[in-house]
Parts: structure tokens; sequence; C-alpha cells
């Protein structure tokens, strides 16, 4: 695909023109905060008091295990529903529930979810119903010590997360004619679906989702706004721990945490290898898979894939429900399964300060809107070649843990005097939302047949006439799904949101968090409430504007 | 010892920079004036956010002071974040005023990361009950030295369902025995919350005989053998407190709402006047009690103090002067806003101003004050914190 753009000597000028914004304004900060990371990294005695914090390995431990058993289960959650509903009739519908279950922010799912499960929480009156219970039981639910409460909510948010990259996978074009005709075959010699998905499918796809799994897993072994809204507390996870030293008023504290953070980050990754390297052998001996017949237990375990996947989706209804009355619920003493006292009192103060509001409004359309900018315009005047760098730079943003990446934002800003600034608290916004956009998009993106740019220019279109007309209208879809995931990203940042902004903005994950550990459920309620709300409508309006091609996603 | 005439002249002396900052005062009001004060409070409660969005209103009605109340969870988050700002040279701070006391201000005083004397100076501190309630010059046992200015006095006080609770457990030996009793309904935060470091201190002050050692920088051999008897103490509560102790809640507030719910049968606070504002304000019920331990519970007294890289220095002032206006005390002390009591001596004030400070005893009041008992001083907090995390911190 050779562009007008990039013949000529003038075509280089404006090549490093589009080009550049993406280097000043996401791979420069990028690189900047992973350098100061890394210089908090050599303190040779925060590493001394990190080995004698008492809390360290039960801490390190636990984050490894909700970390494991987040993937293991959503990854397993996520593979039996979609090949359950593969090509079923349920099939061309699922991205739309599944788009509006990863429009919900994480911590928005952590706090309805305690809501559901704590021992005054909406499950427990239900069982008051029965038992006659007057006060709570004595449930250890939300907080709970192996951190099991957590891994519900990662699961309840990581299964969508997953099918979406699986049913991304099984869609494309050349994987569809593939499978068709393997299954052909397998289906003629006897084979059922499920002996064709574990011993054909799966050891094509499996490889595919090793980056997928990877976030997925270094993402839930390092949340921090979840573990504070739903984790364990004594010991908590090492991500908490390290959050609360690096805020904490000691400054050989906050040492300290930089070198916990740089801990969980190599311990995620021996974790990660040592996983990978088990499944290499594992899947190496095709045997048995692919010898005798198929596990009777299999059968099973997909057919009940549509129940599975309406519970999921049941979860986060019930969880948006409860949240509506709660915000509404004056007063609603346990055992009550309806509130005694119902008042708008909770949305007034909202209305009296919607600051938070609109900071994260005004962050995630700015974000959102400049990343789409710097995509297209480096995809537009790049060679594809060059794609790998941003690629890799952008999968680094989201494999290295938000504390790491945001204690060396921090340093780097207060350096520059950033801090505290719009520009500053922007920017930590964008840095995410570029790398998610860079991701989804890029191979949409390239994969554009370029006879149609063929067709424009024969047609005597200009490139800019040719970009409008032709190439936005035909990306449509792919283009407003990402942005509605760089809103949805933008909307639930809270580590470097929290950092960066010095008290100065508050934004919704902000107020949520520090909320849940405050009297007021239904402000609390609220703020979650408007937590949610925004992304899901984004991406309502992104599947409904990109409805001819969203389908086929 | 102190005759007439060293009193006199200690009185010259001190009346002498009054009237100098008298002339000063209205320069600095000159200078407040258009300025933004970003004030750094705990935000946990509503009644105390909603009684700092009223100041705001009336110091940009009197002074043209712009007050943003930056919330806050934790005030060490605001130490970390000033220490940082004046090590990376950043002179115009994202902190003008912070709301702070014991650990957090000894750290800040003594890395030098406060502006002042200025409280000394400020017209209203005049009023300041220095000496009935000294605490307003002694900082967890740490001198002051005008480097904050007084804005409430606190008391740990326990308080509990009436209804539920027949006779109040009055000391910490007695509240073990109620946990004994009502197994999984008692606990307290996990340090370093505030209330949970206090519910330790108070701990650790009962189980102590020689209290002494507390008046002075911690002395770690004399601390050993103190600390012998309250961990046996914390031993035995353990057992019998929610989800056995092995985990606990972040905050008081987070305490407060299991109270409320029925989860737990008591709840902590800092504020003696805090039960009977909830119980005003619909979360307890009308039967709630509130009481201090007979003996004696841990007080204090909290400020506001000015950073030195602070940007509007003179508007945190003018703020900080404004706190300690009788209007203002008296609205803060009033149950139904707030209830957090004055630092001034009401006896100074004029017979209309004095009398707003009357409080009716409301539910959920305190009937019997206990004396408060001074806090331990503020070096002793790391140790307590890391002793208790080591025993009772990994679950």
């Amino acid at each position: 695909m050779v562009g007008p753009l990039r013949q000529g000597v003038t075509g280089k000028v404006w090549r490093r023109a589009f080009g550049s914004p993406i280097i000043i304004l996401f791979v420069l900060p990028l690189v900047v905060s992973l350098l100061f990371a890394l210089g908090a990294a050599f303190d040779l005695s925060a590493w001394q008091l990190l080995w004698a914090h008492p809390q360290l390995w039960p801490a390190l431990g636990l984050s490894i295990f909700t970390g494991l058993m987040s993937v293991l289960l959503s990854a397993s959650l996520a593979i039996i529903i979609v090949a359950g509903l593969y090509l079923s009739g349920w099939w061309p519908r699922l991205s739309f529930p599944i788009g509006a279950m990863l429009a919900m922010p994480h911590v928005a799912l952590a706090i309805g979810l305690s809501f559901l499960i704590m021992p005054s929480g909406f499950l427990a009156r239900s069982v008051a119903l029965f038992s006659g219970w007057t006060t709570p039981p004595n449930w250890i639910t939300n907080h709970d010590p192996y951190g099991l409460s957590l891994i519900a909510a990662l699961v309840l948010k990581e299964t969508p997360f997953l099918m979406w990259i699986l049913i991304s996978i099984l869609n494309r074009q050349d994987v569809r004619d593939n499978f068709n005709g393997q299954r052909a075959v397998g289906l003629s010699l006897g084979h059922t679906m499920t002996s064709i998905w574990q011993r054909l499918y799966l050891p094509q796809i499996v490889p595919k989702l090793v980056w997928p799994l990877f976030v997925v897993f270094a993402y839930a072994a390092t949340v921090v706004d979840m573990a504070l809204v739903i984790g364990p507390t004594q010991p908590p996870t090492l991500a908490t721990l390290v959050w609360a030293d690096i805020n904490d008023s000691q400054v050989l504290n906050n040492a300290r945490g930089a070198a916990g953070a740089w801990l969980l980050t190599v311990a995620i990754a021996i974790v990660a290898l040592g996983v990978w390297g088990l499944a290499n052998v594992i899947f190496s001996r095709r045997e048995w898979l692919t010898v005798g017949p198929a596990p009777r237990a299999l059968i099973k375990v997909f057919f009940f894939a549509r129940l599975k996947f309406s519970s999921l989706i049941s979860v986060y209804l019930i969880i948006t429900v409860l949240l509506v009355i709660l915000s509404f619920a004056a007063l609603w003493p346990f055992p009550n399964l309806w509130p005694e006292i119902l008042s708008i009192s909770a949305w007034s103060r909202v209305g009296l300060d919607p600051s938070a509001f609109f900071t994260s409004g005004v962050l995630a359309v700015s974000t959102t809107v400049t990343a789409f900018a710097l995509v297209i315009a480096w995809m537009e005047t790049q060679p594809q070649m060059r794609d790998k760098y941003v690629t890799l730079l952008s999968a680094t943003a989201l494999g290295v843990p938000a504390i790491v990446l945001a204690l060396g934002q921090y340093r780097a800003f207060l350096q520059l005097g950033l801090t505290g600034s719009t520009f500053g608290l922007f920017l930590a916004h964008l840095l995410p939302v570029t790398a998610y956009m860079f991701i989804v998009l890029v191979g949409p993106y390239r994969s554009f047949d370029s006879r149609w740019q063929a067709s424009a220019s024969g047609l005597l279109a200009s490139f800019p006439r040719f970009f409008w007309a032709i190439k936005l209208p035909l990306l449509k879809a792919p283009l407003l799904a990402a942005s509605a995931i760089g809103f949805a990203v933008s909307f639930g940042q809270y580590v470097p949101a929290q950092l960066i902004s010095a008290g100065r903005y508050s934004t919704l994950p902000m107020e949520a968090v520090t909320l849940t550990s405050g009297t007021n459920r239904p402000l609390t309620a609220a703020f979650t409430l408007l937590l949610m709300v925004p992304p899901l409508l984004v991406f309502m309006a992104a599947a409904h504007f990109g409805k001819s091609r969203w389908s086929k996603l | 010892m102190i005759n007439r005439r060293s009193l006199l002249s200690f009185a010259a002396v001190s009346l002498l920079p009054n009237m100098a900052f008298a002339a000063d005062w209205s320069a600095v009001e000159a200078e407040a004036k258009g300025q933004e004060v970003y004030f750094n409070a705990w935000a946990g409660a509503d009644n105390i956010n909603a009684y700092i969005a009223w100041a705001g209103e009336q110091v940009k009605a009197r002074f043209g002071v712009t007050l943003n109340h930056i919330k806050i969870t934790d005030t060490a988050e605001v130490v970390k974040r000033v220490r940082d700002e004046v090590k990376a040279g950043k002179a115009d701070g994202s902190v003008d005023l912070v709301w702070i006391n014991g650990e957090n201000f000894r750290v800040m005083k003594t890395e030098k990361l406060l502006f002042g004397p200025f409280a000394a100076a400020l017209p209203n501190f005049a009023f300041v009950d220095t000496v009935g309630k000294p605490t307003t010059l002694q900082d967890f046992t740490e001198t002051v030295d005008g480097l904050e200015s007084p804005w409430g006095m606190a008391q740990f006080t326990f308080f509990g369902d009436g209804a539920k609770i027949s006779s109040p457990p009055k000391s910490m030996i007695e509240l073990a025995a109620f946990a004994k009793a009502n197994p999984g309904r008692v606990t307290y935060p996990a340090p370093p919350d505030f209330h949970g470091t206090t519910f330790l201190k108070q701990a650790l002050v009962e189980a102590t005989s020689d209290r002494s050692i507390f008046a002075k920088p911690i002395d770690k051999e004399a601390f050993a053998a103190a600390a012998k008897p309250w961990l046996a103490f914390l031993d035995e509560l353990r057992p019998s407190l929610w989800r056995e102790g092995k985990q606990y809640p972040k905050s008081q507030a987070e305490i407060t709402q299991m109270v409320a719910d029925g989860e737990l049968l008591i709840g902590l606070t800092f504020n003696p006047n805090e039960p009977a504002n909830l119980v005003a304000a619909g979360t307890l019920p009308k039967t709630t009690i509130a009481w201090q331990h007979a003996a004696g519970t841990i007080g204090n007294s909290h400020f506001v103090a000015i950073p030195t890289n602070a940007k509007a220095k003179a508007g945190a002032q003018v703020v900080a002067n404004f706190l300690l206006s009788a209007e203002a005390q008296a609205r803060k002390n009033d149950l139904k806003i707030w209830g957090d009591p004055t630092v001034l001596d009401v006896t100074k004030l004029s017979g209309d101003d004095a009398k707003q400070f009357a409080n009716l005893p409301a539910p959920g009041s305190v009937i019997f004050p206990a004396p408060a008992m001074l806090e331990p001083h503020g070096s002793f907090v790391p140790l307590i914190e890391a002793i208790w995390l080591d025993h009772y911190g990994k679950g």
C-alpha cells in the first residue's frame, strides 16, 4: 500500500510530521516513565526493608494465587462458553452483550459484587428470608483472607474480555475457512464437536491466546482498586501493600513500596514463564489430546454454555439493578429486601458537585480523540514494518503492572512539574488509552484491502477524499469499537489518576474507591453507576453506528 | 518559681508580637484576596465535607478566598506529596492547607516541611483555651510551636445500640469479656488507620502501669517491657474478634456502617458527638448509646497546617483564622452539623457568641464523660504499628 502521502520529498516531511505525535505523546512519556521506574529499583536499603516486611511473602503468595486462579478460571469459562456457542444461533449476537460487559469498569464491578455478597448484602438478605436471621451472618465473603471474592470479581470481568478475544480470532476469515474444513473432516470421521474442539481447534487457538492470557494474569495479580474494594486485608495482596507504602508518610516506606512493585513484576514474569514452559511441555506431547475417545465430562461442560453465558450476564444485570436501588435507599436495614426509605439525596449530592464526573468525562473524550488521531496518523504515514515497535511498547504498557508504570510516571512528572497539572493528568490517561487503541486497531487497519485505494485513484479521487469517503466508513466498526474501548479504559483509571492528580483533580474511580470505605452507601452506589453508565452508552452508540459491520467483528 | 514580675514581663513579651501582627494581619487579608486555597482534608464523613463546603462559602463571601476541599483518605498521602514536591524543588506546591495531627505533624515538623510559626499570629487564636486544653499546644506530646493552628478536640469514644448492649464495657478488660460473650461482633480498624492505631494505643496505655514512658520519645527497651502485657491482652482479645481477628476493616467508617447494619455491636470514634450526630442523621437508631472507658480515654486536638511550599500562604492563614472564629467553631460544635468539640475557651467569648456553644444532651450523647488521657509521644506510633503487623498481619 503506497499512499500518495508517501511519495516524494514532501511526503517524507509529512511522514515525520504525522508520525511524531505518537512518539511525543505516547512513546516518550512511556519510555521515560519506565526508566524512572527502573531507577527506583536500585535502592539497596529499600530491598532490605522489603525483605524484613512481615507480610511480604503471604502477600506475594496471595497476589500470585489470585492472578493464576483468575486467569485459569476466566480462560476455562471463556473457552467453554465460546466453544459451546460457536456457530450456534447465538453466535452472531454475542458481540453486543460481551461488549456491554467489557464496558463496565473493573472497580465498578467489584463495588457492585461486594454489595451483593457482603454479610449485610443482598444475597444474605435473600437467605434471611428463609433462615429468619435478624442480624447479618458471620459470613466471610468480601475481603475474605484467600482473595476468593477478588478472584470472583476478576473472573466476572475477564471472562467477557477473553471471550471477545476468542471470538475475534474465530471470526477472522482465514481461521473461519480453515476451521470449516477441519470440522467437515472431523465430522466425517465420526468425531463430536467436543472432540473437534479438543483435538483440532484448541491446539491452534491457544498459542494465539498467550499474550491476552498474560495481560489478564498480570492485571489480576497487580490490580489495586479492585483489591482495595473486595480483596483480602491482613495480609493484603502485594499490590495493595505496595500501594499503601507508595502513599505512606515515611520516606523509607515509599522506597520499600517501589522495591515491592519490582519484586511483584519479577515474580509475575517468572511465574508466567514457568506456566508457559509447562504448557509447552504438555501441549508438545499431543498424544493425550489425539488418542482415545473424547472424555464424557467435557461434553456436559460444553452443553451448558448457554446457561453459563446467561448466568454471567445475569450477575452483571443483578449488580446494576442492585446499585440503582441502593443509590435511592436512604434507609435499608437488615434483613429487609427492599429499602424502608427511598430518597434522591445521593443523586442531588452528585448534582451539587459533579466535578468528578466532568473531569472523568473530559479526560475520556479528550484522550480517546487524541489517541484516535495519533494512531491513525501513525498508520497512514508509517510503513507497516515499524508497527512492531509501537505494538511492543503498547504491549509493554499493558503488561507492566500499573503500579510500576504509575510510580515511574509519578517520579518523572514530579521532576517536570507535571503532577497536579491538567496536562499531566491527560498524559497519564492517554498512555493506556493509546496502548489499547493501537493494539485493537493495528490488525483491522493494516488488513484494509489496498485495492479500494487503487480503485479510488483510478477514479481520480484525492487521498483525503478517499480517506474520508471510503476508508473511514469501511473501517467504521473497528474504529468505533476501538474508541469505545479507549473511552472505557480512560474512565476506569485509578492508580495513575490518584498519583498524578496530586489531589487537584478528582475522577470517578477515585471518588468511588474513597466512598467504599465510608458510611454513605447510596452515594457510593450513585458514583459507581456514574462510573458504569457513560462507557456503556458510548459502547452502545459505537455498536449502533457501526452496525453494518459490527456483527462481523 | 514563677513570680509576679516574670509573669508580667512574660505577658508583655507575648503581647508585643500580637500587636505587631495586628497591623500585619490586614496585610495578610489583603494578600489573601483572590487566592485559591487547596485544603487537603480527610473526607470520610459527609457531615464534615458539608461543613468544609460551608466554610468555603463563608471565606469566599467575606475574604474573597476560594477554598477547594481536596478529599483525601489518609493524611499520610499529603505528607508524602509535600515532601516529594519540596525535594523536586516545586515552589508552588499542590497543598495550601492540611488537616493534620500527631504522627503526620511530627514528621512534617521534623523534616521542616511546614510554614510558620503562624498560629499565634492569627487574631482568633487569642480565644483558644490553651490552659484548659493543653493538647492545643502539645500535639501527641510534640510541641506545636505555632506550626499548626488548632481546629477541634477529640476524645476516643465507643458507641453501640443500647437495645442490644445492656451495660457497655468501660475498660479494655471489660471489652474483651464483652467480645468473648459476643464472638465476631467486635473489632477495630487495621492500623495504620488512625482509629485503629488509637485503639491499640488505648489498649497499650490501659495495660501499662508506668505511663510516664509515653510522655517522652520512645525508649525501645522500656517499651519492650511495656509491650508484653499489651500483647497478652491483644492475643486474648483476638479470637473473639470479627472474623476471629484474622481480617480487620479498613476504616472507622466501615465499622460504623457495620454497626448500623447490625453486623458489629460496638463502633468507635474520635469525636464524642459523632454517635449523636449519626442518630440525628438517621444512620444509627435512636437507642444508640455512647461511652468512654471509666479510667479515661485518649484525647487530643486536631489542627490545620500550611506546608512550606504552599502557594497561597496568606489565603491559608485567613482560612485557618476563620476556622477558629466563634461562629465557625460554634457551628462545628453543633450536634446536628458535625458535633466536633471546640478548641476555644467559651468563657473568653462574648455572651451571644458563648451561647451558641450549648449542646443539649441528645440520643447518642456521651452521658458520663471520662477524663482525657494524653497521647503517647508520636514516636511510639511506627513501632506500635510494626509490632501489630508482625503479630496480627499475617492472617
